[in-house]
This record gives structure tokens, sequence and C-alpha cells, in this order.
């Protein structure tokens, strides 16, 4: 395995929070110094959720990065996904709970990151149970909420009324449940969920999946979940996936029904690209890349893949090439965000209630 | 159990013990209107009480808000005042990282001396593992509340504030100094004057201190003018000096107003003698490894160059006692008070006595002055002893009892101390220092003893550490590293642990499962994914539940909920909903075996697919299909009987193909039988009736009578 210490300077700042993090992402900045984070928080000693927007000054005096609360919203319940649409200068928050409700934040990010939340949906109906994941379309007006109670609910916001209208676009009565969600255009998006399965949909197709991925690929072995997919924007026929057993994947839609296995289950031949054995909590493309061109990348090949687990694994891989681990922590790094402006920063999230921030140089 | 007490009317909970007077009353707000009839209390989690309160039913029968009950949980006591629960957990995250390092290292060395038979196992890197052991763990025990707090560089100011010094980092050095060091007892006298240096203001909440008098002092010294003038300056600073405090005291001798320019002239030889004091002070032989750069005194590490500089320095002092210039000083509490600090300096009994103001402190000030060439525990041991008698006091703080126990050599003192005064953690992480040389400490603990049902006095503190974290939500998950390292009932109660968490949260669980994987406990992972399963299927999440079930390879609970979902298949599959399902069969797998009775669905499926294709009724290559589905569904067992006649009816089509019989003779005499079975079972009555037109049954048989006679025409 190869290590990032060795290749290129890495300086890695853990920050005590004494409060647990349930997700962590970064905002886009309004100046190009600016550096701004949402973290979602859990107060165990007072069972109270909350989500704050922080200024994380990237390059103080002293030598590690100071995190300085600018505003704290109060959620109903602890979160279970958190995503935001970079745009300036009031990025939008998506905050799904546990208690199945979605709320939608605003934060004016020039007049001191004051936070507002602009809408809610929390009717009975909209999803029974926790919603499992929640995405924001780029730029939009709409995101996509999934849970395991097989619901699949777009939520439009538009204007200024505080309630949100949404339309259930699935329901399977629980006999598929979902786990992640991510949008791959104005109309398409995938959904993962249990045995690996993944799903694509299109909304001008109505009534169900217009594709599926059969997540009995890998017979035999012990089969998993999928945790979070990602999409590249140039990449749209290509879904990413990471979950159970130091699993990722990706699914070329245009291909059959065999998966590229990047890590984990199912490359038996390869044991050294085993890099983790327990769940992959989020996978993200890596934008932070030495190469001079993503283009000059073949379209079959998969672009450099930002990982993190349980076992405390943040690394970046690369299909054909050994793994750069840039984090083993000795608990589990629970998730974690690139920064779009910025790739090189990498805000993640532990186990033992602290933040970490990378800067690769 | 604390039961009602009599002003339960104002909702108070009471403990029963009239006898203790510190009893704690915690106040509940349940917000009852009508009285309380009844009072349940059970453990939560961590340090709360969960408090159920039932009111009594109103006696006129009607229902009025906030009849019922309610239920409170009560936070106990707030533990330890000087660190917060999250610096705690802070804590506890971070020593399972030296703790787990230390414990595989020892399994190493003793793997190793098993070996090689000879060899002691504390040997070589031995004492280097100890020390990484314990300076991590120190340096977890930095309060980081004041720690940017910036060190002011005023003339005026004679104490700096740094990082607010903390009981437990106090007693974790004292630990570290007196166990963890590679013993080299003769530099313990000077450790313990540094150890004092640092955290006396810990003793000023219970005791006087000369941290306290210097603190007092240093409030009123701002406002005064002429400050030799003051008797506090020469008492405090007899003080300082008495434990060792150079730097303060000849940062404090040289605000003497001697100094000022205008003064300078006139005041000469009071100034010499403030000085000559000075620089005397500055040179104090110390005996220790080394001085930390800017620190007074001259020190030496071999014995005997200390004594010959230990004489010349007491002959200067002496000289300077005895000089002829103190008659010249005019200013009397100069001369006073610079005589008293050159008696402390002799070593002075009475005089050290009066200038300390506890008996550490003053046990410090005889190390320093009196008996700086004191060696070995028991000497120390009587001195401290000694100290006590001269300066008794009522209460005990509990660094000092813990000081006691070190020097006294007992380990069962040390460890009821540190239970006592520190709390679980300490005594779960020190037991690796108390064993670290002492071969009597270690037999003492690792000895497997009958009343504590077989287990070490070392394995009981690890597993009531355990315990501790357990019953914390964000703490749990760290219990398990130090449940193995005991030997006799750690893993059964990690089994426990894993097993009683709640498996609602979908992370949780996943996190649980990986320590599972871990510790390879493969029952219990098992056990959990079946519970997790049932847990989701119970609350209409068909696919996890199946999921769960599958990995746990359940056969016999899938083939329950199998039953249950049929019901829902008769009803549902038809059309429309097909795409419902479709993802649950594809979740299933063709693999049967982890698949249980839920294979029928799988089967099922594709049978329909292939009937939906030949609508038209004239495609025959799937009709073909359909029928060879058919068959196969009616000759597997695992088909359930219900589902017979509905898989008939939807295959009328196929019975009656126009152009010619799909089914051959055979097939239709198995059909057949199957349906001649049906009716015989229809007469039990346990038979469920398909929702299907009455006149099914007939039609179908009707059907497979005319293929019966069509095959056997073309055949």
């Amino acid at each position: 395995m190869a290590f990032a210490e060795s290749q290129n300077p890495l300086r890695v700042h853990r920050i005590q929070q004494s409060r647990y993090i349930d997700a962590v992402r970064w905002l886009s900045p309004v100046s190009p110094s600016d550096r701004f984070a949402a973290i979602a928080y859990f107060d165990a000693d007072t069972n109270s959720p909350s989500i704050e927007i922080a200024y994380v000054d990237p390059n103080p005096q002293s030598s590690s990065p100071t995190l300085t609360p600018q505003s704290s919203w109060t959620s109903p319940s602890r979160i279970s996904s958190l995503r935001t649409a970079h745009s300036t200068p009031q990025p939008l928050l998506a905050a799904a709970t546990f208690s199945g409700s979605l709320h939608i934040l605003a934060s004016d990010l020039i007049n001191g990151g004051v936070m507002e939340s602009e809408a809610t949906v929390s009717e009975l109906g909209f999803h029974s149970g926790p919603v499992s994941a929640v995405d924001l379309r780029e730029g939009g007006t709409e995101c996509v909420s999934v849970g395991e109670d097989g619901r699949v609910n777009l939520v439009s916001f538009v204007g200024d009324s505080s309630k949100l209208n949404y339309r259930r676009i699935f329901d399977s009565n629980g006999l598929v449940g979902y786990t992640a969600v991510k949008w791959a255009s104005p109309s398409e998006f995938a959904t993962g969920g249990y045995g690996f399965g993944i799903q694509w949909w299109d909304q001008r197709t109505p009534g169900g999946p217009v594709l599926q991925f059969k997540g009995n690929w890998c017979q035999g072995k012990t089969s998993g979940i999928v945790h979070s997919i990602d999409i590249h924007p140039s990449r749209k026929h290509t879904c990413l996936a990471g979950g159970s057993s130091g699993t990722v994947f990706a699914w070329d839609r245009r291909a059959a029904q065999q998966p590229i296995v990047l890590s984990g289950a199912g490359t038996g031949e390869a044991p050294n690209s085993l890099l983790s054995e327990s769940e992959v909590w989020e996978v993200q493309y890596d934008r932070y890349t030495r190469r001079s061109n993503i283009g000059n990348i073949s379209s079959t090949r998969i672009l450099p893949v930002m990982i993190c687990s349980e076992d405390g694994i943040l690394a970046v891989i690369e299909q054909g090439e050994e793994p750069l681990e840039l984090l083993a922590e000795p608990c589990a790094i629970n998730s974690f965000d690139i920064d779009r402006q910025n790739p090189s920063n990498v805000i993640c999230s532990l186990e033992w209630e602290s933040l970490a921030i990378l800067t690769r140089s | 159990m604390p039961g009602v007490s009599s002003d339960s009317a104002r909702g108070a909970l009471v403990p029963l013990s009239p006898e203790s007077p510190g009893a704690v009353v915690y106040p509940l707000r349940h917000g009852l209107k009508s009285p309380i009839s009844r009072l349940s209390i059970s453990w939560s989690r961590g340090n709360s009480l969960r408090v159920s309160v039932f009111a009594a039913p109103s006696s006129d029968g009607s229902v009025n808000d906030g009849d019922g009950g309610k239920v409170v949980e009560v936070k106990l006591g707030g533990g330890d005042g000087e660190i917060s629960e999250a610096h705690w957990r802070r804590i506890a995250y971070g020593s399972v990282s030296p703790f787990a390092l230390l414990q595989s290292r020892k399994n190493a060395v003793s793997s190793l001396s098993k070996m090689s038979m000879n060899s002691s196992p504390y040997d070589g890197d031995w004492w280097d593992y100890i020390m990484e052991y314990s300076k991590d763990i120190n340096a977890l025990l930095v309060n980081q509340k004041s720690a940017s707090v910036p060190v002011l560089d005023d003339t005026k100011s004679v104490i700096t504030k740094g990082e607010e010094p903390t009981s437990l980092k106090a007693a974790w050095e004292l630990l570290e100094m007196f166990y963890a060091e590679k013993p080299s007892h003769s530099w313990l006298p000077e450790r313990l004057v540094d150890w004092l240096a640092d955290y006396d203001s810990l003793f000023s909440g219970t005791h006087p201190t000369v941290h306290s008098k210097l603190v007092d002092f240093q409030k009123e010294f701002v406002n005064l003018q002429v400050v030799e003038d003051d008797p506090k300056y020469w008492e405090v600073m007899s003080s300082a000096l008495a434990v060792g405090w150079l730097n303060i005291v000849v940062k404090m001798l040289r605000l003497h107003g001697s100094y000022q320019l205008d003064q300078l002239s006139n005041r000469e030889t009071e100034n010499g003698l403030v000085e000559a004091v000075a620089v005397l002070i500055s040179k104090m032989p110390r005996m220790r490894l080394e001085q930390e750069a800017g620190k007074l005194g001259e020190c030496y590490k071999a014995k005997p160059d200390f004594v010959k500089a230990w004489e010349k320095w007491r002959g200067q002092i002496n000289k300077l006692d005895s000089s002829a210039f103190w008659f010249q000083c005019a200013h009397q509490q100069t001369r006073e008070g610079l005589r008293s600090m050159l008696q402390i300096m002799l070593g002075n009994a009475n005089s050290l006595c009066s200038a300390t103001y506890n008996w550490i402190e003053l046990y410090i000030s005889h190390f320093l002055y009196m008996r700086p060439l004191t060696v070995g525990l028991e000497s120390m041991y009587s001195l401290a002893q000694k100290s006590i008698q001269l300066k008794p006091m009522a209460s005990a703080h509990r660094l000092m009892g813990l000081i006691i126990g070190i020097l006294g050599e007992n380990t069962e003192v040390v460890l009821a101390e540190c239970l006592k005064g520190f709390g679980p953690w300490m005594v779960a992480h020190a037991i690796e220092l108390l064993t670290a040389g002492s071969d009597h400490a270690e037999m003492l603990l690792h000895e497997e003893r009958q009343n504590l049902g077989g287990i070490s006095i070392e394995e009981l503190h690890r597993l009531v550490y355990a315990q501790v974290l357990s019953s914390f939500p964000l703490t749990w998950q760290i219990a398990p590293i130090y449940l193995i390292s005991c030997m006799k009932h750690g893993m059964i109660l990690l089994q426990i642990l894993l097993s009683k968490q709640p498996v609602q949260d979908n992370q949780l669980l996943l996190k649980r499962i990986e320590i599972c994987r871990l510790y390879e406990l493969h029952s219990v992972t098992s056990n959990i994914m079946k519970i997790a399963g049932v847990h989701h299927w119970k609350h209409g999440r068909k696919g996890s539940g199946v999921f769960w079930l599958q990995q746990a390879r359940d056969e016999y609970r899938l083939n329950r909920i199998a039953l249950q979902l049929f019901d829902s298949v008769g009803k549902t599959i038809s059309d429309e909903s097909f795409k419902q399902w479709e993802g649950l069969i594809q979740l299933l797998g063709s693999d049967s075996k982890t698949a249980g009775g839920l294979e029928f669905l799988h089967k099922y499926r594709d049978f329909k697919k292939s009937l939906r294709q030949i609508h038209d009724g004239k495609a025959t290559d799937p009709a073909r299909q359909a029928v060879e589905s058919l068959i196969s569904l009616m000759k597997n067992p695992s088909t359930p009987q219900r589902f017979w006649l509905p898989l008939l009816y939807d295959s009328l089509k196929l019975l009656n193909w126009k152009e010619r019989p799909l089914l051959n003779v055979s097939q239709t005499n198995l059909l057949l039988n199957k349906l001649q079975e049906l009716s015989m079972a229809r007469l039990r009555p346990d038979f469920i009736e398909s929702e299907l037109p009455p006149q099914a049954l007939n039609s179908v048989r009707l059907a497979l009578g005319t293929n019966l006679g069509r095959a056997i025409l073309e055949e």
C-alpha cells in the first residue's frame, strides 16, 4: 500500500468537536480565500441535533486551521443525509432526518453565514421511517429523497413557499429499500440499495426504474449494501458506488451486467487491491489530480476515486494502480467532502467526535 | 430502591436513607396534575435513571389532560467537576490506541520470553514501551480549556497563567514518576518539587497553599507603592522559597524598593543585602538530572559534587547571616525578612514549618533544605509521616491520599485511591504502570481470586471500565478493546454488549457487525442480522428484512415470511405492481439456498413474464417457455399449494392453445393429479381458498380434459 506522506506533502489537522458529527460538507466560497463548511452535529449530552455553518480559516498564523462557528440551526431530529448545492453567495443545503423529514436551508455567507430554514417537508406520508439519502440537483430547484421504506420522492422548491411540494416517483411498498441517491442529469438519477443493486431512473419514463443493475454479481460471496453513489458530470454513463466489505465498483450502463470492481468483494484474484474489508461509507470522484487533463484519460477508464471507511481509511483509488492512503485513523471515518473549488482540500468526520481537514499540495 | 416519600405530592424523589445526611434530592418535573400512584425506576443510558411516573386515575372517572403517566430521565451527579463529560470522552477515545499498543507489545514480549526461558520479560525496550504509553496517556489529560490563554509578560505579575492544571493529570504524573520512569529513585525528591510547583494550586480549593497566598498577594501587589513595607511581601517570598520556587522569589526580591534608581544611593547596603540573598538563591545547588532552561539553581548529577557544592553554599549563607552589614540596614522589614529567608535556606525546622501551609509543602521544603539526599521510598514515607504529624489536617485531598499510598508502597491503597478519587478510567489504565516494574504488584493484580469469581483484580477493573463505556451511546464502541484484554469474562461480556445494542439505526448496526467481524463472533453476527431482519420486516421494509435474513442464512424465518409474502403476491403481483416486485426478486437472486421458500417468487416471476409476452395468443415460442415454467413450478415442492389453482387458472390460454396442444400427455396428467390433490385438500379445515371466480376449478378441469384429449390424438 502506498502512503501519501512519502510521495507528496499532506497536511492533516484534527479538530476536536465534543459532539458527534453526522455529516460534513464544504460550502462553495464567496471569495477564493474563504472556506465554509456545513456540519451536522449531534450533542449526546443534551440529545440535540443541529447544523452549523463554520468558517474554516485555512491558513491562520498558527499551524493548524481553526473552525469558527457562524450560525446554527436546530434540527428536529438527527441528520441522516446532508447535501449542498454550489450556488453563491447563498448556498443551499438539503438535510434529511431520521424522523423522515426534509429541510431546505439557505445560508448567506456574505452576511455572517446566517442560516435560515427555507422550507420543510415533514408530513406523515413523505417517508415512513428515516430518509436514508437525499441529493440536491446542481444549481436547480429540485431534490430527490429515498428511504428504506421504498419511496422515491421528488421535492421541488420554488419561490417563497415555506411548504415544500413533493411528488412520489415510485413506491415499492418496502419490497425494495433504497440507501443512496445521486443526480446524473436534470431528469436522471441513480439509486442504490441492498444486495449491491443500482437503479437508474429517468423522470421522462415514469413508473419505475428504467434500468437495473443486478445486485447479485458477487455470487457466493457476502452481499452488501450500497452506501454512496457518485456520477461524474463528464461520464454520465458510469455510476460509481461504495458499500459493504470494502467494495467500490463502477457500473457502466452501456456495458452488460458486469461491474468494474475497484476494491473489495469480487477481487479475489488481486488481493493487493483490498484496501479495506469494512463498510465504505462514502465515495466521490477525486477532482484533485496531478495529471494535466482528465480528458486524456480514456472514457472506459474509471477516474480517480476517494473513499472513506469504517476501519478509518481515507484513500484515493485509481483503476489498476496501488491505492493511495491519505489517512489511517484508529476510528471510523464516517463522511468526507472534497472542496469543489479547491480540490486539494478535504474535510472528513471521524467517529471519535472530531473533524479532520486535509490539505494536499 | 428509593421509594415514594411522604412528600411525593410535591414530586421529589428522595432516597430512603435517613441515616445519611448528605442525601441528594433530584426534583422531578413530570408535570402530572393528579397524585402519583406508582413509580418505576430503571437505569437508562450512562448516569441517567429512567423514572416512570404513573398517576392515580381520577376518582370521578373523568379523563383529564395530564392523566396517565410520564417517563422522565434523571441525570445523576455531575461526575468530576473539573473534567466535562465531553473531555472524559476525549480521554476515553485517546487512550484506546496507547492501551491497545501496550497490550500487543506485552503479548509479544511475553511470548518472546517464553521462547528464551532465561531472559526476564522486563528488559531492554520494555521501559521505553511503558514510558511511551504513559506519555501518550499524559498528553491526553491536558486541559484544553485554558491552553490558549496568552502568557502575560508583565513585570508586575509574579505568577504566570498557563494551562489550568487538573487533579487527574497531577495524579497520572505521580504514577508516572514513581512507576514508569526507569527506577531512578535518587531523583524522586526533586521530581516531587517540580510536581508541586505545577500542581500546588489544586490544593487551594480545600487547603491554604503557597499558591493561593501568592495569588492573593498578586492582587494587592498592583496597588502597592512601597512593597517592602508590606509584611505579606516577605511572608509570601519565604513561603515560595520554602517550596523551591526560586525564580518567583528572585523576581519578587528584585521588585524591592532599593533597586529603584532614585533610592539606590541612600539604600546601598540594604540593596546589597537583597541582591546577595537573590544571588545565593539563584545559586542553590540541586541534585537533579537536568534543569529546565531559565530555571534558577545549579544542578549536580553526582552525589560527591553536590555535597561539596551544598556545603560551600551553606557556608556562604552562614557567612552572610553573621555578617555585620545587617546592623547597617535601616529598613527593619527588609532586615527581618531577608534573615528569615536565610533561616529557610539553612533548613531551620521552625521557619520551614511556619512558611508552609500544608503537609505536602512542608514535606517538599524538607527535601529542599533539610534532607536533600533522601533516597528510597521507605525514608520518603517516614518523612511524609513526620510532615503529616507537624501539619495535620481535617480532610485529605484525593491527591494526598494517593501520595501516601504510593510512598507506603501499598498497591491496594493506590488502586483504591485511584478508584475513589479518579474513577474507573484511571484504575484501568494505571494498573499498567503499577505492574510495570514490580513483581509483587504484578502477582497481586494478576492473581485469580475466588472472591472475584475467578478473575484477577486487573481484569475486574478493566471489566468495570468497559461496563462504564458500554453504558454511553458514544463510547460503547471502544469497550471491546478493553473486553478482549480480559481473559476470563471478556469475550462473553463482549457478546452480550454487541447483542443488546438497538437495531433501529442502520449505520450503527453495520458498525456492530464490523466489530463482530474483527473478533470473529460469527454467531453473534448472525443473531444480530436475524434481529435486524425481523425488525425491518415488522416495520414494512420487506426488502431490507429479506436481505438481512438472507445474510444470516436463516431459512426458517425466510420460509415463514415467504408465506406472508405469498398472501400479498396473490393480490398484487398482477400487472402494474410488477415493478415493485422486480427489485425484491432480483435481491433474492437465483441461489435458492439463501432464498428459502422465496425461490418460488423467482420462478413465478419468470412464468408471469412469459405469460405476458403471449397476450396476443399467437407467439408460440414464449408460450412454450411459459409451459416449461408452469410445469417446473407445479413440480417444485416449494410452490405453495394455494398457488396451484391460480397458476392453472392463469394458464387457461395455454391449455386452450388454438394451433395445437402445448402440453403433452404426461404433463397434462401431472397437472390433473395436482388438481385432484387440490380437490382433496379443499376438504381439510385449514385450506385457504383463493380469490378466484367460483367456476375457476371447473374451467381448469375442463381445459385440462380437452388438452389431454388433443394431446393423446397428437401422439
